[in-house]
């Protein structure tokens, strides 16, 4: 029988292996970041135990790194020494580092790609959830707890239990792919699936509206597979991956042997089985915006905020769920999602700050102003990005419709550094994750593309940005 | 393992409300412990005692990888999360640093099972008692890996056979 992309990147890996037992998996990446590594490298002191492959070891700071003026001192004590635990953490264990003031510095799913280091057929692990990102480029890349950092800093290895392949096809062609984007493609599909709908899967994205979209689109999909419960996320690698990855700072030197055996290797066989199968089609769907307190508490820009009963189809825990969460988000059943005003947006995140997420929603702000009651902020993914984005003057754009153009950082995505919603504030926000006070302590969070981030900065309300000419 | 049971009915508790992200910067066990489900329950730090278990719904343990939920929840005291099913990460960050046991319940012991119930749990048998209301519940069997990492008394410490 045939197999899976999933099963022939997981088989490469197996180092030990029995049956019945789990797999001693290798891992070709690792990538670190400032919050769930101190205790790790601790581990490692304390056990008189090096870095197994340094080389493979990749770190840099995001997580709280402050996004204003660089120059600055650290303000938050805390945050300081979490910085400079990496910094030492690096230099003791011989690992390399973009830090704070580098070029590279960037949100960790946003720097991997843009620098050649994540490849396709390679296993890829960070202890951060969202990791699923690299599986745009037909990697296996999944989030890690400390402990597992730990063991994987000191062996290059996991152990892991082997996930099932899950096929998610996306089908047809979005009649307006600037307005509906792989944001709305994702929130959809996690909006069918439910938040656990992926639990103990490997989530292979397929068909002609996932070979449609470009890189960039493709990781913010694969990025959300974890707020589906799934692994990982991955995506076959074909021509538009290999010319992304070509020429970049890391980039293998004997890159177009590698794309050979890719191109030979890296599929799905046709007789492959998946345990789980979902479609979507993309044909007719509207921008997303979510109401509720997870992502799959979602809806059509042109629905109404939904009545519990109807949203939990006669499941009491969800009926529950979906009460406490328009309590929390003060909002009232029927009320049109466009009627929901603002306080405040953040266009930035790893699923949603890369260059073609800033250029979509430069075109919805140009020669356009911030709606007078809302503050909006866009925090580039990475320092390239920023760069970039400066040289095409998309700075301008937004600076020049009153909104902050800012340091690169994950931000306020999870309110760790000092951006962050005031108790009760509602934000359009491009993130992940609509948690309760995921973006600070009372913070309101409906989640939704950059373009749709972009109108409702302006409009100061949710707009359905297909009304809007975006030229 | 015996304790009193802290319910909250619903599912997707999730890692951000264990334990909000600002305190993700906090190296102290101890310190972390009294924020611990500060996100959605703001008395827990004040009702839990040592020995209690969590019982909860589906997806407990969503979203970010952070091991500071489960260190968080083990330092109040919390022996034990009995949930319909757990988000991958959470679970496998319970037991790899030893720190709590994800137990998977069916709907009965869930349905059944009420705040403030003392049960009795036993791994062996794969039972959980309650004292409270004389009933046994089947609980979901730990995989074979899982259920030799928590013997051994977490990653570090297992080894392969």
């Amino acid at each position: 029988m045939g197999k899976t992309l999933f099963e022939k990147i997981w088989d490469a890996h197996i180092v030990v292996e029995k049956e019945n037992s789990p797999s001693l998996i290798y891992i070709d990446r690792h990538l670190v970041h400032e919050v769930t590594s101190p205790q790790a490298f601790d581990g490692l002191r304390m056990n008189n135990r090096s870095v197994r492959r340094p080389d493979l070891t990749i770190a840099t700071m995001d997580h709280n790194v402050p996004t204003n003026n660089r120059t600055l001192p650290i303000l938050d004590q805390t945050s300081a020494i979490q910085i400079q635990t990496l910094e030492k953490n690096c230099k003791d264990f011989g690992i390399q580092l973009f830090d704070i003031n580098s070029p590279n510095q960037g949100i960790v799913h946003v720097i991997g790609p843009q620098l050649g280091i994540t490849l396709p057929g390679s296993t890829i692990v960070c202890g951060d959830s969202h990791t699923s990102t690299h599986g745009a480029f037909g990697a296996l890349a999944f989030g890690i707890g400390t402990s597992e950092v730990e063991h994987v800093l000191a062996s290059q290895t996991l152990w892991l239990e082997k996930p099932k392949p899950f096929e998610i096809r996306v089908e047809g062609k979005r009649k307006n792919p600037h307005a509906v984007t792989a944001k709305d493609i994702v929130l959809s599909i996690i909006k069918n699936i439910g938040t656990s709908g992926g639990n103990g899967t490997v989530i292979e994205y397929r068909g002609e509206g996932i070979s449609d979209l470009s890189m960039e689109q493709r990781m913010t999909i694969c990025n959300m597979s974890i707020e589906a419960g799934a692994r990982a996320g991955l995506i076959v690698p074909d021509e538009k991956t290999y010319e992304y990855l070509r020429g970049r700072k890391y980039t293998p030197k004997n890159y177009e042997s590698l794309v050979d055996y890719w191109r030979d290797n890296l599929k799905t066989d046709n007789d492959a089985k998946f345990e789980k199968n979902y479609t979507l089609h993309v044909d007719n769907i509207a921008p997303q915006v979510s109401w509720g307190t997870n992502p799959g508490m979602t809806c059509d820009v042109t629905e109404s905020v939904p009545f519990p009963e109807d949203f939990s189809k006669g499941d009491q825990n969800q009926k529950k769920g979906a009460e406490k969460a328009l309590e929390y988000m003060a909002l009232k059943p029927g009320t049109p999602i466009t009627e929901i005003k603002i306080d405040r947006v953040f266009i930035g995140s790893c699923t949603n700050a890369r260059l073609e997420d800033l250029i979509e929603a430069s075109k919805v702000v140009k020669g356009r102003k911030l709606s007078s009651h809302v503050r909006a902020m866009v925090v580039p993914g990475s320092q390239m990005v920023k760069k970039q984005a400066e040289e095409l003057g998309l700075d301008k754009i937004f600076t020049d419709a009153n909104f902050e153009w800012r340091e690169a950082g994950c931000s306020m995505c999870l309110g760790m550094n000092p951006d962050i919603l005031s108790p009760g504030e509602r934000c359009a926000s491009t993130s992940n994750r609509n948690f309760e006070g995921r973006q600070g302590t009372g913070g309101r969070t409906h989640l939704v593309s950059p373009v749709m981030a972009a109108a409702a900065a302006i409009e100061g309300h949710f707009v359905d940005v297909r009304e809007m000419d975006l030229n | 393992m015996k304790g009193n049971v802290i319910k909250y009915e619903r599912d997707n508790i999730d890692t951000d409300v264990i334990i909000p992200g600002q305190y993700l910067k906090v190296h102290d066990y101890a310190e972390l412990a009294l924020h611990a489900m500060e996100g959605l329950d703001p008395d827990f730090h004040s009702k839990v005692k040592e020995g209690d278990f969590i019982l909860s719904g589906r997806n407990f343990g969503c979203g970010s990888s952070r091991e500071h939920a489960p260190i968080a929840l083990s330092h109040s005291g919390i022996k034990a999360v009995l949930a319909l099913s757990f988000a991958r990460i959470f679970y496998r960050n319970a037991v790899d640093g030893a720190f709590l046991l994800p137990i998977e319940i069916e709907e009965d012991a869930y349905s059944n099972i009420s705040e403030g119930d003392e049960i009795d749990i036993d791994i062996r048998s794969n039972e959980i008692k309650n004292l409270t209301k004389n009933k046994t519940y089947k609980m979901k069997p730990f995989s074979e890996i899982i259920g030799k990492i928590i013997e051994a008394g977490g990653l570090f410490k297992y080894k392969p056979d």
